[in-house]
């Protein structure tokens, strides 16, 4: 615990210094509030906190990246930032005429969504435009707000994966093993190897899907029908694998704190010696293709550009900060499950769509890789360590497909008193608002699915 | 080779459900059935309410009852009770409302004059976001969706089955309301999903107004966390009346 007066400061400090800002938030503590600053420094995670009893200095002016942090815990938790630049409110549902910013009769303001187009969760886009043109481009979120972190409260420790499960259905494991992986160090114990491989292969069969998807998306968008049929059927696939092993086509259910549910490594072993070869050749085959087609790839270079500088700044992470050349993979600092072979993150530096797009067709190829040396190091033993509870606080990260996810748990009298995510999609929405300038209206579905975002874990 | 080569040569894919039989993997948690031999729980002091997250056990002296629609399919009472409670991998799942013959009946009047085609539109009112890719997932080469005569339309304006994902979300409730009003008669309501068909986990939460069927005139249920694209057909099937619900006695 760091004073009131100082803590602000000393975050600053250490920031300028070279950390990076991962994530701000809030918990209660009898009649106080504390804030939790997360920042990055040699590839470790740090918290500094301290309890706040008045308005305490905004960090986002000089660290953009705060903004978004500041403005959540300002709104929901009455806690006061002095000097937050002005914004729209974040998680207030606001009707159309408190979201405009631009005050012009030259522009318009548009509100797209909840409801649009095609199956797609609930967000609503606020687009400022001035023909065809955008200016500025806002997500109105927390329309699917569930209160998921209020619902972890005093759930049995042996359930609460299931809730984190529900926080984002479709990187279901990440989060599972993301809470789990929190808790157990929460908890001082460790997953035996056994466990800790099968949930890094369930990590990275999670990655392959939901990149595929988010591939499919964009081939959809460029009509390219077959090639958007062909990744579709690529992702099938791994549902189906993970089905046939898990008992559900997004492997829920399956990690636990301590572990593993049931010895889900054999399970994986006996499958992906049968499907992985296959399942493998038929996906690169069609990513690559996808990719070497020039009529798709035209449609993404050059589109959503997003600097190096604003990737950086703004505290982007996964594929959506590693296509801008930043390096933020969580594998290669403390956030792996289990500790991977020769792994190199995959970066490009076009900045742009079409650059995102090829970090992901790269990291497909890595995360296969990893399920192999995963599958062949075969650790034996238990899947599942006994444990007992204990209080106290820890933070953890995985590198869920859409980047760095972040759990806080805090444990009180053996009952959990509270977790706060930080799902990968909340840190990069902030980038989309300088992705879409300079772009007309027919780029939004790409940059959209360039982003690969998913909204659930991002209302929460 | 180009992309229509490529496509070809990777064979058909695609599954004969409804028409023909499909099945799901021996592991698939599709249903927990209870099972009346076993012994009862003895979970700790919280008994159910320690293996049962969303409260979709009942147990009472003798039996105990699975609500389907608020179970979940994480499948713990079937690992910390394995004699009482039992995984089975059905996919036909799909309930309708009341008493059955009589809703089917509506349903078939109802539908009578689609003809063969029947326009979906989705509304997310608050889901995990895996519901949303098993819907887009009926429509991919093995499930092909669009060989049954069942198609996404943009606008609810032309829509015959309002297909809604998760526990409506108080924001969502004016949204959700808006697009079933726009909808031209007869309307059929899907709620897909264990949170849209119950509110699930977040049953009775502040956050959430309720399951779909507290909002609109749900017609058919397909649970799951999420349910599978087979599930989704075999829904679809129902709210068409081409088939019968679970549990269903014909007409």
């Amino acid at each position: 615990m760091i004073a009131p007066s100082t803590l602000q400061a000393t975050v600053q400090r250490r920031i300028d210094a070279g950390a990076r800002l991962a994530c701000i938030f809030a918990d209660r503590v009898g009649a106080d509030n504390i804030l939790y600053y997360v920042i990055e420094e040699n590839g470790n995670l740090q918290t500094l906190s301290g309890p706040v009893f008045d308005a305490v200095r905004s960090l986002a002016v000089r660290v953009p990246a705060a903004a978004w942090y500041e403005r959540e815990i300002s709104e929901r938790w009455n806690v006061r930032f002095e000097n937050l630049p002005p914004s729209r409110p974040l998680t207030i549902v606001a009707p159309a005429e408190q979201l405009r910013v631009v005050e012009s009769s030259e522009v318009s303001t548009l509100l797209y969504g909840p409801i649009r187009s095609g199956i797609v969760e609930s967000v609503r886009w606020v687009v400022e435009t001035a023909g065809e043109d955008f200016i500025s481009v806002y997500p109105s979120m927390w329309l699917k707000h569930r209160g998921l972190e209020a619902r972890f409260v005093n759930v049995p420790i042996a359930l609460a994966p299931y809730v984190a499960e529900h926080v984002s259905g479709a990187s279901a494991s990440s989060h599972a093993a993301a809470f789990c992986k929190t808790t157990e160090i929460l908890l001082g114990i460790e997953a035996p190897e056994r466990a800790r491989a099968a949930r890094a292969i369930l990590v990275e069969l999670e990655r392959i899907h939901q990149h595929l998807d988010s591939l499919a998306k964009l081939a959809e968008d460029a009509s390219l029908s077959v090639g958007s049929a062909q990744v579709f059927a690529a992702k099938e696939r791994v549902h189906r694998l993970l089905c046939e092993t898990t008992g559900n086509r997004f492997a829920r259910g399956t990690i636990c704190v301590g572990g593993t549910r049931f010895d889900v490594f054999e399970c994986l072993r006996e499958v992906c010696s049968r499907e992985l070869d296959d399942l493998q050749e038929r996906a690169l085959s069609a990513i690559d293709r996808l990719i070497s087609t020039q009529s798709f790839m035209d449609r993404l270079i050059g589109t959503g550009t997003i600097s190096h500088a604003d990737a950086a700044a703004l505290g982007g992470v996964g594929p959506t900060a590693r296509g801008s050349g930043v390096s933020c993979d969580a594998r290669t600092g403390d956030g792996y499950l289990f500790t991977p072979l020769d792994f190199r993150e995959a970066l490009e530096g076009g900045c742009d769509a079409a650059a995102r797009t090829l970090v992901r067709v790269a990291e497909i190829r890595r995360s296969f890789q990893l399920v192999r040396n995963a599958l062949d190091a075969d650790p034996r033993g238990s899947y599942r360590t006994s444990f007992g509870l204990s209080d106290g606080e820890a933070i953890a990260r995985v590198e869920s497909p859409q980047g760095e996810l972040l759990y806080f748990v805090r444990i009180d009298s053996g009952a959990i008193a509270r977790v706060a995510v930080r799902g990968a999609s909340f840190a990069n929405w902030p980038l989309f608002v300088p992705s879409l300038r300079g772009n007309i209206f027919t780029d939004f579905s790409f940059i959209e699915h360039s982003f690969g975002a998913l909204q659930s874990e991002v209302d929460r | 080779m180009s992309w229509i080569g490529y496509g070809l040569r990777g064979g058909i894919l695609t599954t004969h459900y409804p028409y023909g039989d499909d099945r799901m993997p021996e592991a698939y948690r599709g249903e927990i059935e209870f099972v009346e031999s076993g012994h009862r729980i003895e979970a700790g002091e919280g008994g159910v309410a320690d293996i049962c997250l969303s409260q979709a056990i009942a147990e009472e002296s003798i039996v105990s009852k699975v609500d389907t629609l608020r179970c979940f399919r994480c499948g713990e009472c079937t690992r910390v009770a394995p004699d009482r409670f039992v995984a089975r991998n059905h996919f036909e799942i799909a309930r309708v409302a009341g008493s059955p013959s009589s809703v089917l009946r509506a349903l078939k009047e109802r539908l009578h004059s689609l003809g063969r085609s029947v326009h979906l539109r989705h509304v997310d009112a608050g889901s995990d976001g895996s519901e949303e890719q098993e819907l887009n997932a009926i429509f991919n080469p093995f499930y092909d969706a669009n060989r049954l005569g069942v198609f996404l339309t943009a606008s609810p304006r032309h829509a015959d089955m309002l297909v809604v994902t998760g526990a409506v979300t108080r924001p969502m409730l004016e949204p959700l309301q808006r697009a079933f009003a726009a909808m031209p008669s007869p309307k059929v309501v899907i709620a897909l999903g264990t949170t849209a068909c119950s509110g699930g986990i977040f049953r009775g939460r502040p956050e959430i107004v309720g399951p779909v069927d507290a909002v609109l005139p749900v017609d058919v249920w397909i649970p799951g966390s999420p349910p599978s694209p087979l599930s989704i057909l075999h829904g679809i099937w129902v709210a068409l009346g081409r088939t019968l619900a679970h549990g269903e006695v014909g007409v």
